[in-house]
């Protein structure tokens, strides 16, 4: 395929991408300083960015047909790789959500499942024409209650929330009627407190101190009090860059990870955070728009899917920093210190620019 | 572009987002906005520390419960350099308070910048009118913490100085090595303190409290107790260690004394010793340097890292090699004319004894019989039963540091001195002279096996763990390693002649009246002064219970200055027994 650039390329999508990508750079600096493992931190995120640019080359390379082709595949190897985790899995944090592959370090299959979700989804929707009845959603359910499963017992609430959300917008778009999935939301509600027997123990613990975070201030809630406080403390305009004084005094634990938003927050105030929060508006919009203008309602599922998994990554991780949300283990994408989620993300936006490149002709 | 039959669903999609998003914006103009000023007083008022509580280390016994080292409340000065906005002024102020140098401080407070948030202890141990200064005085003072933390007390003072060692602060490059340790830990540097220091090293504790601008701990968030080292019982016996150092009193050298059937090590002293006390809140700068200066090496662990020429104690050896090999037996005869002679080189001894058997030479440590010895079993067998004894290597003994001394051969000397074996090398080596080094814990051992006819032992100073609570966890059983094949015959012989020896001969002044004491006297000459002076021996002579080693540096005779040590710990040592009948074990 020929690419004329200033066509087939979608410069908003790409020029967002690079942004988070830099504000993520310097709000991991930041976040890491005076750490032994600062320039650690710093060389495996720049092998990270180049993986994941890897990544997006590739996946926006390969058609996003062919791909689905491959369904069944990706699919059953998904579900494989998800198994794994279990026999190859290290544990950290106590969830057992990691493979290690040696010099490349942790490796979380959840992350990359989720893209492939998407995909198998998507072709899986569009082998139907229409959902006309409640019971038409059951085997799209099925589709993403099996890897669900196996990555919530992993444990990992986070991810298995994505995932649902995911299923949500695309049922949606594949043509779901709106009372059938309002009626699997309201069932999904009333099954909540049963499931919270299947809790762990730590996820009974982050809940509880969503709902009165002063109970235990330093336990479960003393992450969620002091996410607040540094957030509010940095007020319209921050504190500056490197001068966030609860950055600096460790009070917010994984704050490179799933609390970067924290330092954002601290450090460069309301007017940083509308910014980052700007940066992935127009990220998502332009995924949704790719989706909407895609060449077939393939195309358009598989945006959908990607856009999704993207905004509740979002609206999850600041909302749960926020004290809008309970304490989920998700990643901020672009922006958290993590190689799989950012390596998953950038080939999402590779699939993105592939579809857009391919809306028309061929 | 025709509308898609999913755009008018995706703009719904659209909608849904924004409204999310309005919501996270909402939240955050409420946070920032409006709450922005509260926040920010809750973030300055934010001072929460964690401190990490040092655990106690484990109490150090002797063989009979007797408390050698244990542990006193003290205080530590240290600064968090992370609350230190101006380092040069904070060094101006405590210098003169904590009586250290300016520079240091600045030094200490530069190395724990890399670590913001962890104290930097800069005196240990402070007077109370130190730390009253320092309360005094917080608020010119900002960064500066006050925290308890407990110390080394060694009741007996410089007594197993070297055999129990001292603490100090973890470098650079232990810190490397060791996972789990982290900056500003003190940990075992010598001794056992160094050996065992994963059993007397607790768990330490953490506090986290809340202080306000001042630094002042306003309550307690929470905590987890440290939790103590483990104790440990030595085998050291505290009353004949006392009476070593007390015969070592004024002169530079060392004692051992182990029981040879297991390697129990009952005294273990090197002289001129130190007082492990001034270790306790991290050694000054001045007592280190004072230390380290002095030339006559207060650190040094004569016993086993010093290494010396063994003089006619190694007769053992080349008495041993003799007898083994068939080359000598009770009753062969010697012509002790008080010289020898090689080609155009004559050898002299220290007097004319007649016409000896092996054992009366033994007695009178006759160096014409050894020599003559020496040169039929020729260097190879000398070296062969001086390794089979355990010279040549490290006894394995659980202290910190040891010598390996020195076994010459042919090959070695090809290999070092670059020349060839003379025949005159032999005859010095079968005296015990020329290049053979050893170090007074190797002979304990050596003399050990030829007491039990063979019994190699590693000698060991640690003799059970004992939880904090007192409870015993754990208890060394006795370890061999390779039994020397001694012929019994040899053996028996062998023992007769050092019975002679303490019995009549060079070693009488060793000499306890009811007790059968073997042994052997060196008097050895070395290229830095008078002789070394030697007595290596064992008691009861027919049932070994105890060996004892005397070295004295330049102690002239060791039939004088050193057998009369051992004497003493004999005496004490079967004191009990003496007072009753017969012989048995200490």
């Amino acid at each position: 395929m020929k690419v004329r650039w200033a066509r087939d390329v979608d410069w908003l999508l790409v020029g967002a991408t690079a942004l988070l990508v830099l504000y993520g750079v310097v709000v991991l600096v930041s976040s890491t300083r005076g750490a032994t493992e600062a320039a650690t931190f710093l060389r495996a995120r720049s092998m990270h960015l180049v993986i994941g640019g890897v990544a997006l080359l590739v996946a926006g390379t390969i058609d996003y047909r062919r791909l689905a082709g491959w369904a069944q595949v990706l699919y059953v190897g998904t579900l494989l790789l998800l198994a794994s985790v279990f026999v190859l899995g290290e544990t950290r944090l106590g969830a057992q959500r990691w493979i290690v592959l040696g010099p490349l370090g942790g490796f979380q299959p959840s992350e990359l499942a989720k893209l492939a979700i998407i995909v198998t989804l998507a072709r899986h929707l569009d082998s139907v024409k229409t959902l006309p009845r409640l019971g038409s959603l059951l085997p799209f359910g099925a589709h993403v209650a099996f890897p669900m499963l196996l990555i919530v017992r992993q444990p990992d609430m986070g991810t298995a929330l994505v995932l649902f959300g995911i299923l949500a917008a695309m049922l949606y778009v594949a043509g779901a009627r709106p009372r059938d999935l309002a009626g699997v939301a309201a069932a999904g509600a009333v099954a909540l407190p049963f499931l919270w027997q299947f809790l762990h123990d730590y996820q009974r613990r982050r809940l509880a101190a969503f709902l009165d975070p002063a109970a235990d201030p330093l336990g479960a809630g003393y992450a969620l009090i002091q996410a607040k406080i540094a957030v509010g403390s940095g007020q319209l305009f921050g504190k500056g860059l490197f001068a966030g004084t609860q950055n600096l005094l460790r009070f917010i634990p994984e704050q490179h990870t799933d609390f970067i938003f924290t330092v954002v927050g601290e450090e460069f105030g309301l007017l940083g955070a509308t910014v980052l929060l700007g940066l992935y508006l127009v990220w998502i919009w332009r995924a949704l728009a790719i989706a909407a203008g895609a060449r077939d309602r393939l195309g358009a599922l598989i945006a959908t899917g990607i856009a999704t998994m993207v905004a509740v990554h979002v609206v999850v991780n600041i909302g749960m920093t926020i004290g809008l949300m309970p304490v989920t283990g998700i990643p901020l994408p672009l922006l958290s210190y993590g190689g799989s989620s950012l390596l998953t993300t950038l080939a999402g936006t590779g699939m993105l620019l592939g579809i857009w490149g391919r809306r028309t002709g061929h | 572009m025709i509308a898609s039959s999913w755009s008018v669903r995706i703009a719904h999609l659209t909608v849904v987002l924004l409204a999310l998003f309005a919501l996270l914006e909402g939240r955050l103009w409420l946070l920032q906005a409006i709450q922005g000023p509260h926040y920010l007083r809750l973030s300055e008022q934010n001072r929460l520390r964690d401190y990490v509580v040092p655990a106690p280390r484990g109490v150090v016994y002797d063989r009979r419960g007797q408390p050698l080292v244990t542990n006193r409340a003290a205080f530590t000065i240290s600064v968090l350099p992370m609350e230190v906005r101006e380092p040069e002024r904070l060094a101006d102020r405590l210098a003169p308070v904590l009586g250290l140098d300016r520079t240091e401080i600045l030094t200490r407070l530069a190395a724990g910048r890399r670590r913001p948030f962890e104290p930097v202890a800069l005196l240990r141990d402070a007077s109370k009118a130190i730390v009253m200064t320092v309360e005094e005085h917080r608020l010119d003072l900002p960064g500066v913490i006050v925290q308890a933390e407990p110390v080394r007390d060694h009741l007996q003072g410089e007594l197993a100085a070297h055999a129990i060692g001292y603490l100090g602060e973890i470098t650079e490059d232990e810190l490397r090595v060791r996972p789990g340790y982290r900056a500003g830990y003190l940990i075992g540097k010598a001794g056992i303190e160094r050996v065992y220091d994963s059993v007397l090293r607790g768990t330490n504790g953490r506090l986290r409290v809340e202080v306000d601008a001042t630094g002042r701990p306003v309550r307690v968030l929470g905590r987890e107790l440290a939790r103590p080292g483990q104790s440990l019982v030595l085998n050291i016996d505290a009353g004949l260690q006392a009476v070593a150092e007390e015969g070592l009193r004024g002169r530079t050298g060392a004692v051992v004394a182990m029981d040879p059937r297991n390697g129990e090590i009952l005294v273990l002293a090197s002289t001129p010793a130190f007082d492990p006390n001034v270790f306790s809140g991290g050694v000054s700068p001045l007592n280190w340097k004072r230390l380290t200066s002095d030339r006559r090496l207060p650190l040094l662990n004569r016993a086993a890292e010093g290494t010396y020429e063994p003089g006619s104690v190694f007769k053992i050896v080349t008495g041993m090699a003799a007898l083994g090999e068939g080359v000598a037996r009770r009753d062969s005869l010697f012509n002790c004319t008080g010289a020898y002679r090689l080609g155009g080189w004559v050898f002299r001894d220290l007097a004319a004894y007649g016409t000896v058997n092996f054992i009366r030479g033994t007695q009178v440590s006759c160096n014409v019989m050894f020599w003559t010895l020496g040169r039929a079993l020729g260097e190879g067998p000398l070296e062969r039963y001086a390794r089979m004894l355990g010279l040549g290597r490290p006894t394995g003994a659980d202290v910190a540091a040891e010598a390996a001394g020195l076994i010459p051969s042919a090959a070695w000397k090809a290999r070092t001195v670059k020349e060839p074996w003379y025949p005159g090398d032999t005859l010095n080596m079968s005296i015990g002279q020329g290049w053979v080094l050893v170090t007074p814990l190797q002979v304990a051992r050596m003399v050990g096996a030829v007491a039990t006819g063979g019994t190699m032992v590693r000698p060991r100073l640690a003799r059970r763990i004992l939880s904090p609570e007192g409870i015993e966890v754990s208890a060394w059983a006795p370890e061999f390693v390779d039994p020397a094949p001694l012929p019994e015959e040899a053996v028996r012989t062998m023992q007769e002649g050092l019975r002679a020896v303490v019995d009549g001969g060079t070693g009488r002044a060793a000499a306890v009246p009811g007790l059968a004491i073997a042994g052997k006297t060196g008097s050895s000459e070395n290229p830095r002064g008078i002789p070394h002076a030697w007595f290596a021996g064992y008691a009861p002579a027919d049932r070994p219970s105890l060996v004892v080693v005397v070295f004295i540096e330049h102690g002239w005779r060791g039939g004088v200055r050193a057998a009369p040590i051992a004497r003493a710990i004999f005496a004490a040592a079967f004191q009990s027994l003496l007072s009753q009948t017969g012989g048995g074990r200490p």
